[in-house]
C-alpha cells in the first residue's frame, strides 16, 4: 500500500523501546527498528543494515547508544543514520556521508512512540495524559478494513466490560477540528431491553479519528456528560496486511454502583487480537460507505458538503 | 573501503568488454540477486555416503527429484522413485533410462547436474583434506539445512569478519592486534585467506582443546567451488589445531539450502576430536539467524546499493565470479576454464603431513 510518508505513526509504547534490546515494527512494508540511546531518546531506523541487509533489530544497542548489526557489528547513529564503526577497522574509523542507514523522525508524547519516514515533517504536539492500561494487538485486517470495521461495529475490534454498543448512532460521522467524529449510543451490559425498543441510552461512546493515522480516541459519556473512560486507539498498517494496534486507556469520573465498579475495577478495555470473521462478513457497512470519501475529502482539505456525512 | 556505494548507476552495466572477454563491472556487485543464478555441468554433493542405502532417499537440486538407492553396493541416482508410474518427459539432465550421473569420493556420493555426456570426474572439487575413499568417523560429518539461497550462505561464509559477533562464543571476538585480508581467484574458484595475529583465543579451543594463552595467531581459508556451490573452511590455530571443513552449500531450491558437512578433526584430541564437528548445529543457527531474513531481501533486483568495507573484497569478488559464470551459462558456455579437481593443497596452506590418505 501506498503510505503517507509526512504522516507520524503510533507505532510503540513508550516502555517497549529500550536501549536493552532494539525492537522490530513496520510502516506498511517499511520495516523500522526502534530503540533508546544513551541519553533516553527513542530512535527509529529503517530495519535494514545497508551493508548485507540484516535486520538491525537483530542487533543490539551499545553503550554509548548507537544501534551495532548483529551480523558484521557494523555500528550506526540514530540521530543520523551515519555509519560509526567497523569492527576489525581499527583507527580507520572515517566515512563517507553516503555510508548511512535511513534514519526516520521520531516523537515520543503521552506514552506512544511515533515515527514519521519522512524526517524533515515537525512533529505534532499531543496532549500530555496520564493512562491506567495498555497494550498491543496485532489484527489480521488491513489497516483500511479495521477503521471500516470501526466505523460499522466497534464490537468486532474491542470490548469495555459491561458495555453494550448498539447500531444507534447519536451523531453521524462528520468532520470535526480535522477529525473524523462519531458517537454511538451504548447501553449497560446484562438485561436490558433490545436496543431498537429503547427510548433513551444511558451511555454514549465519542470516537474520533485521524483521517491519515486512524489513530483514534474513545471517550464514554454518560447520560450526565460525565466522561467515564477514556482510550487511545493508534491502528498502523504493518507487513502482510496485519494492522498493529497500540493503546492506551484510563479511567474518568466513577459511576456509582454495580455498573460503575464493573468498569473501574481490572482495566476493561479489551482490544482484540484477532476478528470473527463471520460476523464482519455479515456486518453491512452503513458508516463505512461514505467514511472514506469523507477521509479523502478531509485529507485534501476540502471543506466537505452538507451531504458528504455519514449516515448509519 | 571501496567506493562502490555512490557510483553513478551508469557504471552497473552488467558486461562490459575487458580485453575482447566478457566480464563483470565492479559495480555489478550491488545487483546481486543470487536467486536468478542457476549453476550447471557441475558435480554437487548429495548426500554422506552412509546415507545411500538399498531404500531409496530423496534429494533435489534446484528443485530437481533425484533418488538415491544402492544396486549390489552401487550407487544409483535417478530422477524417478523406482515404485514411481513415470508419466511426462524425462529432464535434460539425466539418461535415457532418467538416471543421473553419480560418483562417490571423499565418502560424499555426487551428482552431475547437467549435460549428462559432459560429466567427468575431472570436474570433482580438490578436497585434499578428506580420505579420497572416504571412510571418516561418523561423528565428523554432519547435515545441516540453511533457509536461504546458496549463494547467501557461500557469501556469509567468505566474510568471516561476521563470525567475530555471529560465531564470538564459538571462534573468539575481532580483537587482534593485526588483520589482512587476501583474495585469489580463477574462473570456477575464489579463495579468501585471512591472517591475525594474537587474535582472542576461540572459546571452543579453549575449553575442549586446553588452550592456556589468552591469544592466537590464526590463519583462516575459505576456498569457493563456484558452480559446485563447495566450499573449504580451514582453520590452523596457534597454538591450538587445524581444523578442516567440507561446507557444501548445495541449492536444493533456490532458496533453500543443504550442508553434507564433513570436519577431518583426526589430528586433534579426544575431546576436541568430537567437540569441534559438532560446533556446526550451533554455528550453522547462528548464521540462519542472519541469512534467512537476508535472502528474501536479496530476491529482487534494487537500486540501493549494498555498502562495502575493505573486509568484503572477497565477498565482492565472489558475487563477481558468479555473475560472470552464469553470464557466460546463459550463453551456452559450460567449458571450465580452469581445472578444479588440481589439488589446492598449496593454495589453502594444507599441512600436507597432517593429512596423508
Amino acid at each position: 500500500m501506498s503510505l503517507n510518508q509526512d504522516a507520524w505513526w503510533a507505532v510503540a509504547r513508550s516502555e517497549e523501546v529500550t536501549s536493552e534490546k532494539p525492537l522490530s515494527v513496520d510502516i506498511g512494508d517499511q520495516p523500522v527498528v526502534l530503540w533508546r540511546d544513551n541519553q533516553g531518546i527513542a530512535r527509529a531506523m529503517e530495519d535494514r543494515c545497508p551493508h548485507r541487509r540484516a535486520p538491525l533489530s537483530l542487533g543490539c544497542v551499545r553503550d554509548n547508544g548507537w544501534i551495532q548489526c548483529g551480523y558484521h557489528g557494523w555500528s550506526f547513529d540514530g540521530e543520523t543514520g551515519r555509519l560509526k564503526e567497523i569492527p576489525n577497522m581499527k583507527d580507520q574509523q572515517r566515512f563517507p556521508p553516503v555510508y548511512k542507514a535511513n534514519a526516520f523522525g521520531v516523537t515520543e508524547q503521552a506514552g506512544l512512540v511515533r515515527v514519521c519516514l519522512n524526517p524533515n515533517v515537525a512533529a505534532p504536539l499531543v496532549a500530555a495524559r496520564r493512562y491506567d492500561y495498555c497494550g498491543t494487538a496485532n489484527v489480521s485486517l488491513t489497516h483500511r478494513e479495521y477503521l471500516n470495521a470501526l466505523y460499522d461495529d466497534p464490537s468486532l475490534l474491542f470490548s469495555i466490560r459491561g458495555v453494550h454498543f448498539t447500531s444507534y448512532l447519536m451523531a453521524e460521522l462528520h468532520e470535526e477540528d480535522g477529525k473524523l467524529v462519531m458517537e454511538r449510543s451504548c447501553q449497560w451490559a446484562g438485561m436490558h431491553w433490545p436496543a431498537h425498543f429503547v427510548a433513551e441510552f444511558p451511555l454514549t461512546l465519542l470516537t474520533k479519528t485521524d483521517p491519515v493515522t486512524g489513530e483514534t480516541e474513545l471517550l464514554l459519556r454518560d447520560d450526565e456528560f460525565r466522561s467515564l473512560f477514556h482510550a487511545v486507539l493508534a491502528p498502523v498498517p504493518s507487513a502482510r496486511g496485519v494492522t498493529a494496534v497500540r493503546w492506551r486507556a484510563s479511567q474518568g469520573a466513577r459511576y456509582p454502583g454495580l455498573r460503575g465498579a464493573l468498569l473501574r475495577g481490572i482495566n476493561p478495555l479489551t482490544v482484540f487480537s484477532s476478528v470473527n470473521g463471520t460476523k464482519l462478513r455479515t456486518t453491512k457497512p452503513s458508516v463505512s460507505m461514505n467514511g472514506e470519501d469523507l477521509r479523502e475529502a478531509i485529507m485534501e482539505g476540502a471543506q466537505p458538503s452538507p451531504g458528504q456525512t455519514a449516515a448509519a | 573501503m571501496l567506493e562502490v556505494a555512490d557510483r553513478p548507476t551508469s557504471h552497473d552495466d552488467v558486461s562490459t568488454t575487458n580485453s575482447g572477454k566478457g566480464t563483470i563491472a565492479l559495480n555489478a556487485v550491488n545487483h546481486w540477486v543470487p536467486h536468478d543464478i542457476v549453476m550447471r555441468d557441475t558435480w554437487f554433493p548429495v548426500a554422506h555416503n552412509y546415507s545411500v542405502t538399498g531404500k531409496p532417499v530423496r534429494r533435489a537440486v534446484y528443485s530437481h527429484p533425484i533418488f538415491l538407492w544402492r544396486e549390489n553396493g552401487v550407487v544409483v541416482a535417478s530422477e524417478n522413485h523406482p515404485n514411481e508410474k513415470v508419466v511426462g518427459e524425462k529432464s535434460q539432465y539425466t539418461d535415457a533410462r532418467g538416471r543421473y550421473p553419480v560418483m562417490e569420493h571423499y565418502g560424499v556420493v555426487w551428482v552431475w547436474f547437467g549435460n549428462p555426456l559432459a560429466a567427468d570426474p575431472v570436474h570433482l572439487p580438490s578436497l585434499p583434506f578428506l580420505p579420497p575413499k572416504g571412510g571418516l568417523p561418523r561423528h565428523m560429518t554432519s547435515t545441516v539445512r540453511f533457509e536461504c539461497a546458496a549463494p547467501i550462505s557461500l557469501e556469509n561464509l567468505i566474510d568471516l569478519t561476521h563470525a567475530d559477533f555471529l560465531h564470538a562464543d564459538v571462534v573468539g571476538d575481532e580483537r587482534s592486534d593485526s588483520e589482512t585480508v587476501e583474495t585469489f581467484f580463477d574462473s570456477e574458484t575464489v579463495t579468501m585467506v585471512r591472517t591475525c595475529t594474537n587474535k582472542s583465543v576461540a572459546p571452543v579451543m579453549k575449553f575442549f582443546s586446553g588452550i592456556k594463552q589468552p591469544t592466537q595467531n590464526v590463519r583462516q581459508v575459505i576456498r569457493i567451488y563456484l558452480r559446485s556451490h563447495c566450499a573449504i573452511a580451514y582453520g590452523r590455530f596457534t597454538p591450538g589445531d587445524d581444523v578442516p571443513l567440507f561446507h557444501p552449500c548445495t541449492p536444493e531450491t533456490r532458496d533453500r539450502t543443504r550442508m553434507e558437512m564433513v570436519m577431518n578433526t583426526t589430528n586433534s584430541d579426544l575431546l576436541f576430536r568430537h567437540v569441534m564437528p559438532k560446533a556446526g548445529y550451533k554455528v550453522s543457527r547462528q548464521d540462519s539467524y542472519m541469512t534467512s531474513p537476508q535472502s528474501p531481501r536479496y530476491m529482487r533486483d534494487t537500486d540501493r546499493k549494498d555498502l562495502h568495507s575493505k573486509f568484503d573484497q572477497a565477498g565482492q569478488r565472489y558475487r563477481m565470479a558468479m555473475m560472470e559464470l552464469a553470464d557466460r551459462q546463459a550463453k551456452g558456455d559450460f567449458a571450465y576454464r580452469d581445472n578444479v579437481s588440481a589439488d589446492c593443497s598449496e593454495i589453502i596452506g594444507l599441512r600436507k603431513e597432517l593429512f596423508q590418505f
